[in-house]
């Protein structure tokens, strides 16, 4: 079946006796594009993406991967697409060389083995034991290991969990890296900073449905809170005065803040204008942009966590 | 075959880095062999017999006194010690803790000259001072005893009307080490196959390795293959050191044929199986090591690899019919040591058969995700 989209699910669902792990979910991946699937542990983004994988059997519903049945023609799909399962781990005692050559090997594949080190930017390390690599150089080797195919479409389950902020950049960058590469690339992650940060599009799963689909922007724009101004240390009279420009103002008792919310109609540089020829002095200015955070608050009424865990 | 020939290189270039696995599968069943063999296979224990010769002339033992010596001497049962003739010998053996000494008392010689002359009783006897509380006095001074009765029925030229004639009826003389080197052999398959399948799959199921070989063109069975050809090659690598070691050390005379390879093979295929079917059941890594422990450690002691079967209660006895390890035993000592080529056919049989069906079930059962 010729198919433009890299993945196309058609009422997904996959069930474990009473417990709907995904429940009919449809959506579709663009080639070349950065799909991220955001949603706290449990949501059921393991379970999409590893049916997705040909791991496991859907309980009902249809999945094509590069136009592939995932049902039916699971080897071809294997061949065609790279995988970064959630904590990645291999032979302990190969080293990071061996490994990229271990896994090269199941695919017939040869890549430029060398070059594949550099990407991950491990030339010092290739000899050393898959054992004895921290989390983010592990993380780092299972993606140059996904790569081993020179995939079309790459699947990252939860690729920067449990690493420190400085190794969580660095896969970022990788992943922006093979973007750029023209890679479709489908990650899974329960931070929205990196949904926000790396994705084309988001889908939004909670409970195992998808809730929200868009942009990060269009859904910030559609489901998150207005950006807001906060003025601190300045004077109550602020209000009236920023409230005739035909926005909403607010005082906060508690911290003598005053909070604009702003619209499109409305630049700051208005605001500041008004509050200058009026001479209305103010401290300090914060601007607090609304976030994914703010929508998948606002969807399921839940904040999306940042613990670690399973699933 | 390329991906069976890639995981097996893995596999065992990960074995030569792991130095704690190369102990378990190598040195130790090694150091286990050369110590039961040391402990075992020397029985003809010599024991220590001291001596006080007091009957010398010029410096010199007597003629009588220098006989009864080399006699005892030539019995290669004791480690001879010679005392000075010039100490109490009594209070040297209290004082230095003895267990057996001899003291040939001056005169001895005249008095066994003129006991030969009259025909009567020798007035100079050698005497045996013991400590009775050790338990190699009775015995060295038993076979001192029956050493000198001998040396006395030679002397009043008593005719020997009966004669007995040893005769023995087994075709070699076969030590400890002969019974115990092929039921190590067949220990050593099942440890490494077992520990190796079950704690390889808890692993690899815990950490993800199986997750990600799954998204891998590797197949199930050629990842079970090549397993399956590593615990062999692992089983075949200890069993040479061990033969080696048996013929180095220990003399071992022992035929190696198509009959004790096959052996060999099937036995590490069935515990191999056997680990995965194990496997299948546990849920961690630590669980693994507690199952193979509890499948490994009763059939070693009941499968008759250190002591016969037929020395154990009948009802260990009906136990260890039931247990495959105690066929590979037998079947690698009637092929490799007995030469009893019907016993080694059968047990093979038996075991060839075991293992195909347990590499199958292992194979069948093993998953590398859960649905």
């Amino acid at each position: 079946m010729s198919d433009d989209n890299a993945i196309r699910v058609e009422g997904l669902t996959k069930r474990y006796g009473s417990l709907v792990a995904v429940n009919n979910i449809s959506f579709t991946v663009n080639r070349g594009e950065i799909f991220a699937f955001l949603g706290p542990n449990g949501a059921g983004k393991t379970t999409t993406v590893e049916m997705l994988e040909c791991l496991r059997k859907p309980t009902s519903g249809k999945a094509y991967v590069l136009g592939l049945d995932i049902e039916k023609d699971k080897m071809a799909i294997k061949k065609r697409t790279g995988v970064l399962p959630q904590d990645f781990y291999t032979y302990e005692r190969l080293t990071v060389k061996e490994t990229i050559e271990y896994y090269a090997g199941m695919f017939n594949s040869s890549p430029d083995v060398e070059e594949l080190i550099k990407l991950i930017d491990l030339e010092t390390k290739k000899n050393v034991l898959f054992r004895n690599l921290s989390g983010g150089l592990k993380q780092r080797l299972g993606i140059a290991v996904a790569l081993v195919n020179d995939p079309e479409l790459i699947f990252l389950d939860e690729p920067s969990a449990g690493l420190d902020p400085k190794a969580r950049h660095g896969v970022w960058h990788l992943i922006d890296g093979l973007h750029k590469k023209g890679k479709t690339i489908f990650l899974t992650t329960h931070y929205m900073e990196e949904a926000e940060i790396l994705a084309n599009r988001v889908g939004i799963i909670h409970n195992g449905s998808i809730v929200a689909m868009d942009s990060p922007q269009g859904l910030i724009s559609n489901y998150g809170k207005r950006n807001m101004l906060i003025l601190k240390q300045t004077s109550r009279n602020a209000v009236p005065n920023i409230e005739k420009l035909g926005i909403k103002a607010s005082y906060d008792g508690t911290t003598g803040d005053i909070i604009v919310h702003l619209n499109h109609s409305v630049a700051v540089s208005d605001v500041l204008h008004s509050l200058s020829s009026s001479n209305i002095p103010f401290g300090e200015l914060q601007l607090r942009r609304s976030s994914l955070e703010d929508v998948f608050l606002n969807l399921t009424g839940e904040t999306l966590g940042e613990e670690e865990g399973a699933l | 075959m390329n991906h069976v020939l890639i995981d097996l290189k893995a596999s065992l270039r990960s074995f030569l880095r792991n130095k704690s696995t190369i102990f378990w599968t190598i040195a130790f069943p090694c150091v286990l062999i050369l110590l039961f063999g040391a402990i075992f296979s020397y029985s003809s224990v010599k024991y220590d017999l001291y001596l006080q010769n007091q009957d010398l002339v010029d410096g010199k033992p007597t003629y009588w006194s220098n006989t009864l010596i080399n006699v005892l001497n030539s019995s290669q049962v004791f480690n001879m010690q010679i005392l000075n003739s010039t100490i109490n010998a009594t209070d040297y053996a209290v004082s230095n803790r003895l267990s057996s000494l001899l003291i040939i008392p001056a005169g001895f010689n005249d008095s066994a000259n003129v006991a030969l002359l009259t025909h009567s009783a020798s007035l100079e006897n050698v005497t045996f001072v013991y400590d009775q509380s050790t338990s190699s006095a009775p015995i060295v001074g038993s076979i001192v005893k029956s050493i000198i009765e001998n040396i006395n029925f030679q002397l009043s030229q008593g005719v020997h009307y009966l004669n007995v004639e040893d005769l023995t009826i087994a075709p070699k003389r076969y030590g400890y080490i002969d019974f115990f080197l092929p039921g190590m052999i067949g220990v050593t398959a099942m440890t490494t196959s077992i520990f190796t399948s079950v704690s390889i799959s808890a692993q690899f199921k815990q950490n993800g390795v199986f997750h990600k070989l799954a998204t891998t063109p590797l197949k199930r069975y050629e990842w079970i293959l090549s397993r399956t050809i590593y615990n062999v090659l692992i089983t075949f690598l200890g069993t040479t050191i061990m033969l080696v070691l048996g013929v180095a050390v220990f003399s071992m005379k022992m035929t190696l044929d198509a009959v004790s390879l096959l052996m060999v093979t099937m036995a590490s295929l069935m515990f191999t199986g056997l680990g995965m079917i194990i496997a299948r059941f546990v849920k961690d890594p630590d669980g693994a090591d507690a199952a193979a422990n509890v499948i490994t450690f009763p059939m070693m002691f009941l499968s008759g690899t250190f002591f016969p079967i037929s020395q154990m209660p009948i009802f260990l006895q009906a136990i260890a019919q039931v247990l495959p390890l105690t066929y590979v035993s037998e079947g690698l000592r009637a092929s490799m040591i007995f030469g009893q080529s019907g016993t080694a056919i059968l047990n093979t049989g038996i075991i060839s058969a075991l293992g195909l069906l347990c590499i199958a079930i292992g194979s069948w059962i093993t998953k590398w995700e859960e649905d």
